[in-house]
């Protein structure tokens, strides 16, 4: 759908080093990087506000690298929603579509259907420095999804916002992933964000991708010691959760089950830090734990840590300081006892 | 306690020196209201030559004011939004007007419209700047332009070039985004340019005088009129003529203060 390739933009402060992406119709792709690492002018590079400087960013088949930015299928949400200041709420969203002359019919309809599928049947009047920031957010999306653009580039669109606005703009985004056939490409430096928001996820750093894979893939089998660092090494287990008493009973999709302190209901990825998951070689018994019997398949140093990874019918890996590995005596193909706490498991 | 003593002093001392001026100016200005009775100045507000200066003054500072901004506008948004080469040349030569005596500027003003070969052509085809109220609204534009300029400028600067990019990806060319985007979001500052140029334009003396002479109701605006009449010792149609003045740098400073917002003056 989006195919970008070798592309170069230098801004002096921000640049583009040879961008090699690729995204698929329909697709929620997310671009998890660092500050710095060139996110948003990558984004403003494909609506075209930046020109290219080397490389060609194609859109449906159409080589779209030179043509300016009206007359690409393609719209952006920045951070910080950059709302007119001077216009109302009704007249931000029908901004673009008075601007490109659509008749009355045609623009009263479409303003209604995200009016409708974002609730803002109540602000219509307001101006924006009234609102809240999710109230910004789901306008700027308005504004920017009548335009019925193929892509919608999304900057940031979660992070700057309090919790339960960050949980209301993440179900809306699926939402409206789901009920519209726009392809979605957003940028975020919150690995939880990217883990839960894309079908895909590329890596970017110093104006590079540096890996892009399913989101599990990426997190799992990080390509090299920046991603590695960057993202945390989580164990992510996919499965199927239900409530009962408070508790999540989470069962894996290759077997086994795990509780977490959740609400979450119905599919999930399970998240847990190696680093929250105690070893013994001898059976630990205790209720309100997860606990596992496995294997070491291998051990490997990080900068202060040693990660084991444990095959425990899943593949699990688990941190532990240089101290208590040299303490345990731990060899390649010791069996292991795994605990770790309810709380410890984060479904997403 | 001995500190707090001594910041006391300090600050008995420092509110000394500012009542001090604060007292100064209010004299000053009491000084020319109060000189006549207000049926005197009701009489010569109403009389010929002042009736002429004041319309004479709206008008010039009214044109001058349009010029600025027709310039102001585009130069405050290049210089503000735009790299290229020679622009701090560019940005020091704008400011040139503002260092430079009123009344030199006047007198290169009289020689670039009266010696140059351009300013020669201009007069043939009848815009003589030179002695004419033409010559007025050219004076108080070249002594105000930079200060328009700088208020755009910085008006420009505080907003947000993102807006002008989401404005193009909605459909915008630039023209169109800067017309329905930067501009009605530049809102105060135009206000508060064309105030100060305006305000200005209305006090504008040195450079008048040297470009368009003093002649009585003909180049006679309010300053004119103030330092004719104190020339000819009519001290009375001088003070008539300088009460305006007040008002509308008192009119001016109101609209600055409540629109000025961070504009950046100097």
């Amino acid at each position: 759908m989006l195919d970008i390739r070798n592309l170069y933009t230098d801004l002096g402060e921000f640049s583009l080093e040879g961008i090699d992406l690729h995204v698929n119709e329909d697709e929620y792709f997310v671009i998890l990087g660092p500050t710095g690492a060139g996110k948003t002018i990558l984004l403003e590079t494909i609506a075209g506000i930046y020109p290219a400087e080397q490389g060609k960013i194609i859109l449906r088949d159409k080589e779209i690298t030179e043509i300016p930015p009206k007359d690409r299928p393609v719209n952006m949400v920045y951070q910080d929603y950059m709302l007119f200041p001077h216009l109302t709420v009704e007249e931000n969203i029908r901004f673009g579509l008075e601007v490109e002359e659509f008749s009355e019919d045609v623009i009263s309809k479409r303003v209604s259907k995200f009016v409708d599928l974002l609730d803002l049947e109540n602000l219509l009047h307001r101006y924006s420095r009234t609102l809240s920031g999710g109230e910004r957010q789901r306008v700027a999306l308005a504004r920017s999804l009548v335009m019925d653009p193929d892509l919608l580039l999304l900057d940031e669109p979660i992070s700057a916002l309090d919790v339960p606005s960050q949980e209301r703009i993440m179900k809306e985004l699926k939402e409206i992933h789901r009920e519209t056939d726009v392809t979605i490409l957003q940028v975020t430096h919150s690995r939880e964000k990217a883990i839960r928001m894309g079908d895909r996820v590329g890596v970017m750093r110093e104006g590079k991708i540096v890996q892009t894979g399913d989101s599990s893939e990426v997190f799992k089998k990080p390509d090299s010691e920046f991603i590695a660092n960057f993202i945390g090494t989580d164990n992510i287990f996919e499965g199927n959760s239900k409530l009962d008493d408070g508790i999540a009973h989470v069962q894996l999709q290759n077997g086994g089950e795990i509780v977490s302190v959740s609400d979450k209901e119905g599919h999930v990825k399970a998240c847990i830090r190696p680093e929250e998951i105690m070893i013994s070689k001898t059976p630990i018994d205790s209720s309100g734990r997860n606990t596992m019997k496995g294997e070491i398949v291998n051990i490997s140093e990080r900068e202060s840590t040693i990660q084991l990874d444990i095959d425990a019918g899943i593949e699990i890996a688990v941190k532990i300081t240089k101290k208590s590995y040299s303490d345990m005596d731990l060899n390649k193909g010791d069996e292991l006892y795994l605990s770790f706490k309810a709380t410890a498991v984060h479904l997403i | 306690m001995g500190k707090n003593m001594d910041s006391n002093r300090f600050k008995a001392a420092t509110g000394f020196f500012l009542v001090l001026i604060v007292a100064f100016i209010i004299s000053v200005v009491a000084c020319v209201v109060t000189h006549t009775t207000p049926q005197a100045l009701i009489n010569n507000l109403t009389s010929a030559e002042i009736l002429f200066a004041i319309r004479l003054s709206l008008i010039t500072a009214t044109a001058s004011t349009v010029l600025c901004m027709i310039i102001a506008i585009p130069a405050g948004y290049a210089l503000s939004r735009y790299d290229f080469p020679g622009k701090s040349i560019a940005n020091t030569v704008v400011n040139i007007p503002l260092a430079l005596p009123p009344l030199v500027a006047g007198v290169g003003l009289l020689l670039f419209f009266g010696q140059t070969a351009l300013g020669k052509g201009l007069t043939s085809i009848g815009l003589d700047f030179v002695f004419t109220p033409l010559g007025i609204v050219i004076a108080q534009f070249f002594i105000n332009v930079p200060f328009a300029i700088r208020i755009m400028r910085s008006t420009f600067d505080s907003i947000n070039p993102r807006y002008e990019h989401v404005a193009k990806t909605l459909g915008c060319n630039e023209t169109n985004a800067f017309w329905k985007v930067t501009l009605p979001m530049s809102k105060n500052g135009l206000l508060a340019s064309s105030a100060i140029s305006w305000a200005k334009g209305m006090g504008e003396f040195g450079a008048v005088l040297m470009l368009a002479g003093a002649t009585r109701m003909k180049t006679e605006t309010l300053p004119l009129a103030v330092y004719l009449n104190m020339s000819s010792g009519d001290l009375e149609l001088a003070i008539a003529a300088a009460t305006i003045l007040i008002i509308v740098s008192f009119s001016a400073l109101y609209v600055l203060e409540k629109y000025g917002g961070d504009a950046n003056i100097y």
